[in-house]
């Protein structure tokens, strides 16, 4: 089998979050999910110093450091939005299934915004997965 | 949330479409399309560590806003502050590696969905840590996921 660089980069990625997510069911049992959002916050932060780029920050394009930022905001926006959707009396198995749905806003809009297509065979596999996640997420 | 004394009526609009917890889910479903999106176009220019570094720096404004939401009230919990900022360094490390699978020429659609597949190793932990059963379902949500995975890699 062979297995190319970003597959590599995205196992590590999938251990990673899906550690988050053991940890996430433990601290919710001692912090509300608003609490474990801000102390998430905070670990990032805690991280910067080794990512900070110095100078070289301004080398790059405006669009492409205001896609950066802005991803952030989103990405924790999306999580407070989920926390107030299980708040507001939806049932974590359908909330959690229903929001594991985000690849499919990507799916949509790639071939518009990047003018890439997927093959059939990763069509097969995009298809394998997210009805493995919208199973495993409820 | 479904009341058993009868009041049918009342309770009715909060299933379905008319359910505030509905469109909630839908932000957050669009929020976090937009977040892989954004974090493919930035990696196509950005490095990794650098893309790390700006996301945070995005993501603070949303803490602030949640604590001065809180009054800058907080649990004294150390073992829960312990487990939230660890999930910040994990998520770190996770969103590093994500940003690196973005900034090679990887197809977009198949990295966002592969990795939207860590439910896959939060079920496994549970089952090993917590001694938690796995349903039927989940047996059948990790085969997809295995058929899924021996697809990319093929």
């Amino acid at each position: 089998m062979h297995f190319a660089p970003w597959f590599l980069y995205s196992v590590i990625t999938v251990v990673a979050w899906g550690i988050v997510g053991l940890l996430q069911k433990l601290s919710t049992n001692h912090l509300s999910a608003e609490s474990s959002l801000i102390w998430l916050v905070v670990g990032f932060v805690a991280m910067e110093p080794l990512f900070y780029p110095g100078k070289a920050l301004f080398h790059y394009s405006t669009w492409s450091m205001a896609a950066a930022l802005v991803s952030g905001v989103l990405n924790a926006l999306g999580a407070w939005a989920l926390f107030a959707a299980l708040k507001n009396g939806g049932k974590a198995s359908i909330v959690s299934p229903l929001t594991a749905l985000y690849p499919l806003v990507v799916i949509l809009l790639v071939p518009i915004v990047l003018h890439e297509s997927i093959t059939k065979v990763q069509l097969a596999g995009v298809s394998c997965a997210l009805v493995a996640v919208v199973l495993l997420s409820a | 949330m479904q009341s058993e004394s009868g009041s049918e009526e009342r309770v009715a609009p909060k299933q379905g479409w008319n359910a505030r917890w509905f469109w909630y889910s839908m932000v957050c479903v669009l929020c976090w399309g937009g977040w892989a999106l954004l974090s493919k176009i930035g990696s196509q220019e950005i490095p990794p560590d650098t893309m790390q570094f700006l996301f945070t720096v995005g993501t603070v404004p949303i803490g602030l806003a949640l604590l001065a939401a809180r009054r800058g009230e907080l649990e004294r919990s150390p073992r829960g502050i312990t487990y939230g900022v660890l999930n910040g360094i994990l998520s770190g490390i996770g969103g590093l590696t994500l940003f690196a699978a973005y900034h090679t020429n990887g197809n977009t659609a198949v990295i966002t969905v592969a990795t939207s597949l860590y439910p896959i190793v939060t079920v496994l932990l549970a089952v090993l840590i917590l001694r938690e059963r796995l349903g039927f379902r989940q047996v059948v949500g990790l085969l997809f996921a295995a058929v899924s995975i021996v697809i990319f890699s093929l």
